[in-house]
C-alpha cells in the first residue's frame, strides 16, 4: 500500500466520523454536504473503476453500519458510484475532471439510494429531486471543490 | 496456481462490480442479524468517543449562560408545577368520582442525542442510553414537544432512534377532535402526511394529531403534529392531510425514552 492509499484510508475514516457528528453544523435549510461521496469520487478519479468500486463498497458498508439503516443500501449505491466515477472521469478534461465526475457520481448515487429506499412507498419524486437531490448535489460540489483545492494534491501524492 | 485463477475476476472491473453488487444485495437480506449488530455497535463506540470530546467542550462553553437560563426556567417551572399539582389533585378527585383509573404512568429514561445518520433518507439519531439503562427496541421516544420516534437498535450503552421524518417510519394516529384514525408518515416533504382519513370527516387546520394507542409501540395521546392543510380529489376515498410536526427534528438534543413492556416480536397475525 503506497502512502496515497494510506492517506485516503485515514481521510475516509475521518470523513465517516465527521459526517455523523459535525456535518450537522454545516446544515443549510436541511441540505448537507456528503463528505464520503467527495472523497470516494476523488479516489475513483485517481485510481479508476476497480479500486473505485472497492472503496465505494467498503465506505458504503461502514456508512450503513453507523447509520442504522438498511445494511447494503449505501454499499450498493457507493459501489456503483465509485465504479462509474472511475470510468467516466477520463472523458473530462483534467482541469474540470473532478467537479464533473462529482456531479455525475453524486447524481447516480442519490438516484440509486432514494429509488431503493423508497421502493413500494408513495413518495413525491418532484420533491425528492428539487428539495433533496439537486440542492444537496450543489452543496456537496461546493464543499468538494474546497476540499479538492486544499487537500487534492496532498492526497494524490505517491511519495 | 489454481487458487489464483479463481481470483482472476478481481482484475476484471465489470465482474468485480457484479461481485460487490451481489454482496450488497446479500447484506440487505442479512441486515438485522446478531453478528452484524455486533460490528455495528463496535463502530458506534468510535462515534461515542468523538462525541464525548465535542460535547464536553460545548458544555463547558455554554455552562454559565445555561445556568442563568435554567435559574429563570426553574422559577417559571416552580410556579407552573404548583398549578399543575393542584390540577392533578383536582383531576384525581374527578377521576375517582367517575370511577376511572389513571391509564398512563410511564417511566422515562432521559437521553442525549450524540450523533445523526450519515445517510440521506435514513433519519435516525444515536442516543447515549442503551440496554444497561433499560432501553429496548420498539420503545417510543419523546421530548417536551411531542413524539420523536421509536428505538430501532440497542447496544449496551447506546441506542438508535428512528425519527418520524424517516421514509420507513409509520405511526398510528388519531385526529384529536373527530377521533378518526389514520397513519402518519413522511414522503420527503417538509411536512408529515396523515393518510387514510375518509373524505366525510371534518378536519380543521390547527387541529392536533396524536398517537392512536392502537399499536404496542406508541402509547396513546402523544402529540405528533398540527394539521396545516388538507385536500381531496374526486377519485380518491381519502383526503390528503398535511401536518406540521410537533417536534423540531433539526434541533433534537435531549429526549426521553418511554419505558414500556414491549413484546419481543410484533406480528400482524
Amino acid at each position: 500500500m503506497n502512502k496515497s492509499h494510506l492517506r485516503y484510508l485515514l481521510v475516509f475514516l475521518a470523513a465517516l466520523i465527521v459526517q455523523s457528528t459535525v456535518v450537522k453544523y454545516l446544515e443549510i435549510v436541511h441540505w448537507r454536504p456528503d463528505l464520503l461521496l467527495i472523497i470516494l469520487v476523488m479516489y475513483a478519479v485517481q485510481y479508476g473503476r476497480k479500486l473505485g468500486s472497492t472503496a465505494g463498497f467498503l465506505v458504503g458498508v461502514s456508512s450503513d453500519l453507523i447509520s442504522g439503516g438498511l445494511l447494503g443500501l449505501g454499499a450498493l449505491s457507493k459501489t456503483i458510484t465509485g465504479f462509474i466515477a472511475g470510468g467516466v472521469s477520463r472523458l473530462f478534461q483534467e482541469r474540470s475532471q473532478f467537479i464533473f465526475t462529482l456531479f455525475l457520481g453524486g447524481l447516480i448515487h442519490d438516484l440509486i439510494y432514494f429509488y431503493i429506499n423508497t421502493l413500494g412507498k408513495e413518495v413525491a419524486w418532484r420533491v425528492i429531486w428539487f428539495v433533496h437531490i439537486i440542492p444537496n448535489l450543489f452543496y456537496t460540489a461546493i464543499v468538494g471543490m474546497v476540499i479538492y483545492y486544499f487537500a487534492g494534491r496532498w492526497l494524490k501524492a505517491d511519495d | 496456481m489454481r487458487f489464483t485463477r479463481y481470483l482472476a475476476f478481481l482484475n476484471k472491473p465489470y465482474l468485480l462490480l457484479l461481485g460487490y453488487i451481489f454482496l450488497s444485495v446479500v447484506l440487505m437480506n442479512f441486515s438485522d442479524t446478531a453478528s452484524l449488530r455486533g460490528v455495528r455497535w463496535a463502530l458506534l463506540q468510535i462515534l461515542n468517543v468523538v462525541d464525548s470530546f465535542k460535547t464536553e467542550f460545548a458544555y463547558r462553553k455554554n455552562l454559565e449562560a445555561e445556568n442563568e437560563r435554567l435559574k429563570k426556567e426553574n422559577f417559571y417551572l416552580h410556579i407552573t408545577n404548583q398549578r399543575m399539582r393542584e390540577m392533578v389533585l383536582e383531576n384525581a378527585r374527578l377521576r375517582e368520582l367517575l370511577n376511572l383509573k389513571s391509564e398512563h404512568s410511564y417511566e422515562f429514561i432521559a437521553a442525549r442525542v450524540i450523533a445523526e445518520s450519515a445517510e440521506k433518507g435514513i433519519n435516525s439519531r444515536l442516543l447515549n442510553v442503551g440496554e444497561q439503562d433499560g432501553v429496548k427496541e420498539n420503545m417510543a421516544v419523546v421530548n417536551a414537544e411531542g413524539l420523536v420516534g421509536k428505538i430501532i437498535g440497542v447496544s449496551a450503552h447506546q441506542s438508535i432512534v428512528q425519527v418520524l421524518t424517516d421514509l420507513n417510519c409509520r405511526v398510528g394516529a388519531r385526529l384529536e377532535k373527530s377521533r378518526e384514525k389514520g397513519i402518519v408518515g413522511w414522503g420527503g416533504d417538509p411536512w408529515l402526511d396523515l393518510e387514510y382519513i375518509p373524505k366525510n370527516i371534518r378536519v380543521e387546520p390547527g387541529e392536533l394529531v396524536i398517537t392512536s394507542g392502537l399499536s404496542e409501540i406508541y402509547p396513546e395521546g402523544l402529540k405528533i403534529g398540527v394539521v396545516t392543510d388538507f385536500s381531496e380529489t374526486d377519485y380518491d376515498m381519502f383526503m390528503s392531510v398535511r401536518l406540521k410536526p410537533a417536534v423540531n427534528f433539526n434541533a433534537l438534543e435531549e429526549v426521553f425514552v418511554i419505558k414500556t413492556e414491549i413484546p419481543e416480536k410484533i406480528t400482524l397475525e
